[in-house]
């Protein structure tokens, strides 16, 4: 008996050890700690897709509730982002460490968290979903956002999914904004070419022609860096900043630094627009390049960013994507 | 196989060296072995010294109290591995176990105290206080197992050469990996406890355990070791408490005689013999280390083949895990199949094959040169043993290498030992700060040293059991040292290079 008593307490200290820690360690995460914190924190992980990506990859938040998520990467260094419209990027983070951010959702709808650092061969895939529901009607589904550019693609009658390839025989293989602002004033301009939403719905090679008529003395190389000018002149510094880290963050994977086609991704994807080169540029219209980015390329493995940027950031990159052409 | 010697007067010990490690007891004057014997230097009787030292080795808590705090950490390192963040270099378990761990051991326990971690270790508890229906007082019962009989043939460090081999070839995941660590600790402990069901005492630390077999090895060059005071004492007294156990403690759980004791080897230190013996002729010394090395009463290859893997293992991973070469990582780490098989192949081939070939062939050389004539055989088991104080001081240098370097994890995984974005102790934001490389070279230039002066020592020493005179002693462990010098020079230029 003296015994038994001698050795109850030694044995309370085993099991307080081995089993008495873990609980220790599982309550304080799931009781103490959201006890404590001032809102719901999700934990995600975040892992190569071919790792299983996000985890979770869908996250329920009533409309008006604070939460913060915490995203912790798992396996490779990871970048995270949530849009459209929230601003949110998190930088990059390599495996062990975390980022969070307390966001409130003030309307129900649909957000996307992305990974937004190459981290292989199926970044893109790197995606998970931000349900808001509102508390009072949770079944309700949202209405689909409306978007007026593809719409009015759709019905001109535009294929957004054709695949612009390189002119056999371009009027230019060089274009030069520069040069072009020296010689603005030496040409005829017909109006409408200088307005940013003609631009936006014509392709640099109509505007070429339409120099052509009126300046028939110009040699069409020429009259190309003006077409390069009056595209890139209207851009303000401040949109193209943005529209150059958007860039750089998302798109830079495949289609390269410069606009090359020749990011890690590149040979990924079976076919990659080259934007660094004007006679890639030419055939090319501003709203099928929207298009193009917010609903993805079909068949060309570029991914959909309708659910990440908002229309205006989708515009800063179409932005963007003409002055890597056309810029010196 | 074993190697029958005479053993011969003890070498110099300079008294000014006693208690370095890494077996450095370099004779500082020349003549033959007699004469050195008689300048000796006297161990340390550590508990005479300290007695508040034998009041608690003397404690039956004390042992527990070890193996509490290291099952602690254990136990934190399993959950980890299991259920925190599979990123290592944030995870507890791959951490404190791989990082803390293993710099406390091959840097400090080992090289000094030898084998005094396994006297802390958690892995085999569980199954020692099952055997004994107790954790701390000495339950005056039979031990509960099923009393199996480990096998004669098995009475040696074969399978433990084995084991660690295995776990070598799968060190790149196990050691970054942390649900791998947790599994493996686990199942360590799992063979650990059903060891412990059918064999009574530590047969899992003595035979299978595959960290305990080089701990074994390199603790003899330790200062520290359990010996006893007067082993006269010990023949006279019949009862033989330390081996049959008494009231105040169990008989030894290694299945030592604490009385023949002579190397550190096979004592884990768990001290039950301090508490049983009632002649109070058992202490703690501190010593030259690596006197033991050159006379054990048999020289044998299962130890010597340690000695190798050891030493080949000690060449390849700074190769795989501090180089450049990212292929060779992934044939490590089995990013392929056929890739992991080469690497296994080069790396069997290299421990067991090239590595003992070429030294059998030195061996052989020194055979030749040696009076009297012993078969090469002989002479490649003894010289193995030299090989001991140059493989812990590689280990050491491989350590420095990476402890200095990811040592800085620690201080942000005890805020975040999950790996869950916690901050306990406001530290889990300490940036990872890598020791500079300048230092980190000086200290592997100057272990790797000292390592290759005490294992020329050895070698000296052990052609000395066989010569009488001086130059023909140099003449014959003359390859050897060759041999020895060719490998520092090889890790050096590896880590330098």
């Amino acid at each position: 008996m003296t015994m038994l008593r001698r050795e109850a307490l030694p044995i309370i200290v085993t099991l307080g050890i081995m089993l008495g820690l873990p609980a220790v360690l599982l309550g304080y995460e799931t009781l103490i700690r959201p006890a404590v914190s001032p809102n719901r924190i999700v934990e995600i992980h975040a892992s190569m897709p071919q790792n299983g990506g996000f985890g979770p990859d869908v996250v329920h938040v009533n409309q008006g509730e604070a939460v913060t998520l915490r995203f912790t990467a798992d396996d490779v260094t990871h970048g995270i982002a949530i849009g459209p419209g929230l601003g949110v990027d998190l930088g990059q983070f390599d495996p062990g460490h975390a980022a969070e951010v307390t966001l409130t959702f003030e309307q129900p709808g649909r957000y996307t968290y992305y990974c937004n650092t190459w981290c292989g061969d199926d970044h893109w895939r790197m995606r998970g979903v931000i349900d808001v529901v509102d508390p009072a009607n949770p079944d309700a589904i949202p209405a689909p956002q409306r978007d007026p550019v593809i719409e009015a693609l759709i019905a001109e009658g535009i294929d957004i999914d054709e695949i612009k390839r390189r002119p056999e025989h371009p009027d230019a293989n060089t274009a030069s904004a520069d040069a072009g602002s020296r010689m603005i004033g030496d040409v005829t301009i017909p109006p409408q070419i200088e307005e940013t939403a003609w631009q936006r719905t014509h392709t640099p090679q109509q505007a070429l022609d339409m120099l052509a008529l009126l300046n028939a003395d110009v040699p069409k190389a020429s009259l190309m860096n003006v077409v390069a000018y009056l595209w890139v002149r209207d851009i303000d510094p401040a949109t193209l900043a943005q529209g150059r880290t958007l860039y750089q963050k998302n798109c830079s994977g495949c289609h390269g630094e410069t606009g090359g086609g020749d990011g890690p991704g590149a040979d990924l994807a079976s076919f990659t627009p080259i934007f660094s080169m004007t006679i890639d540029t030419l055939p090319r219209r501003g709203d099928v390049l929207y298009a193009k980015i917010r609903r993805g390329g079909m068949g060309t493995g570029m991914p959909n960013w309708g659910t990440v940027f908002t229309p205006e950031e989708t515009w800063m990159l179409v932005d963007y994507l003409w002055t890597l052409a056309f810029r010196d | 196989m074993t190697v029958p010697t005479q053993p011969s007067p003890a070498p110099d010990l300079a008294p000014s060296l006693r208690g370095v490690p890494l077996g450095l007891s370099f004779p500082l004057q020349g003549g033959d072995s007699q004469a050195w014997g008689e300048s000796r230097a006297r161990p340390i009787d550590l508990l005479a010294r300290f007695p508040v030292l034998k009041r608690m080795l003397k404690s039956r808590a004390f042992q527990p109290a070890l193996q509490w705090f290291a099952l602690a950490g254990f136990t934190l390192a399993v959950v980890a591995g299991l259920i925190g963040t599979p990123a290592g270099n944030r995870n507890f378990g791959i951490v404190f176990v791989w990082i803390v761990w293993w710099a406390a051991l091959m840097l400090m326990i080992v090289p000094f105290l030898g084998r005094a971690w396994c006297a802390a270790c958690p892995i085999p508890a569980p199954g020692e206080w099952l055997q004994r229906r107790g954790i701390i007082s000495r339950i005056p019962r039979r031990l509960r197992t099923l009393h199996y009989h480990w096998p004669r043939w098995l009475k040696n460090i074969w399978l433990q050469n084995a084991g660690f081999v295995l776990m070598a070839l799968f060190s790149a995941i196990i050691l970054t990996r942390p649900n791998i660590t947790a599994w493996a600790l686990l199942g360590l402990t799992a063979l650990g406890l059903a060891l412990s069901m059918m064999f009574d005492n530590r047969v899992f630390c003595r035979y299978v355990c595959p960290v305990g077999g080089f701990i074994g090895l390199y603790a003899t060059t330790a200062p520290l070791a359990l010996r006893v005071k007067d082993t006269d004492i010990c023949l006279m007294h019949t009862p033989k408490d330390c081996v049959t156990g008494n009231e105040y403690g169990y008989g030894c759980p290694w299945m030592t005689y604490p009385g023949g004791l002579t190397r550190n080897v096979d004592c884990g230190l768990c001290t039950e013999c301090l508490k049983t013996c009632p002649k109070d002729n058992i202490t703690l010394v501190w010593r030259a280390g690596g006197d033991e090395l050159p006379a054990p009463r048999e020289y044998r290859l299962d130890e010597a083949y340690k000695a190798f893997i050891m030493l080949g293992s000690a060449l390849i991973y700074p190769v795989v895990f501090l180089g450049p070469w990212g292929w060779l990582k992934n044939w490590a780490s089995i990013g392929s199949l056929t890739g992991w098989v080469l690497y296994a192949a080069a790396f069997l081939a290299i421990t067991l094959g090239v590595l003992p070939g070429v030294f059998w062939l030195v061996s052989a050389v020194s055979a030749a040169i040696a009076r009297p004539r012993l078969p090469t055989i002989q002479w490649f088991t003894r010289y193995a043993y030299a090989l001991t104080p140059l493989g812990l001081a590689a280990w050491v240098a491989f350590s420095f290498g990476f402890v200095l370097v990811n040592g800085s994890y620690a201080i942000s995984t005890l805020s975040d030992p999950l790996g869950w974005g916690w901050n306990l102790l406001g530290t889990a934001g300490v940036a990872w700060t890598p020791a500079d490389p300048m230092i980190i070279s000086v200290l592997q230039i100057g272990v790797l040293m000292i390592g290759l002066v005490s294992a020329l020592n050895t070698a000296y020493r052990i052609a000395r059991q066989s010569h009488e005179a001086n130059w023909p002693a140099i003449k014959a462990a003359l390859p050897i040292s060759v041999f020895m010098v060719a490998f520092v020079v090889i890790s050096l230029e590896m880590y330098l290079g």
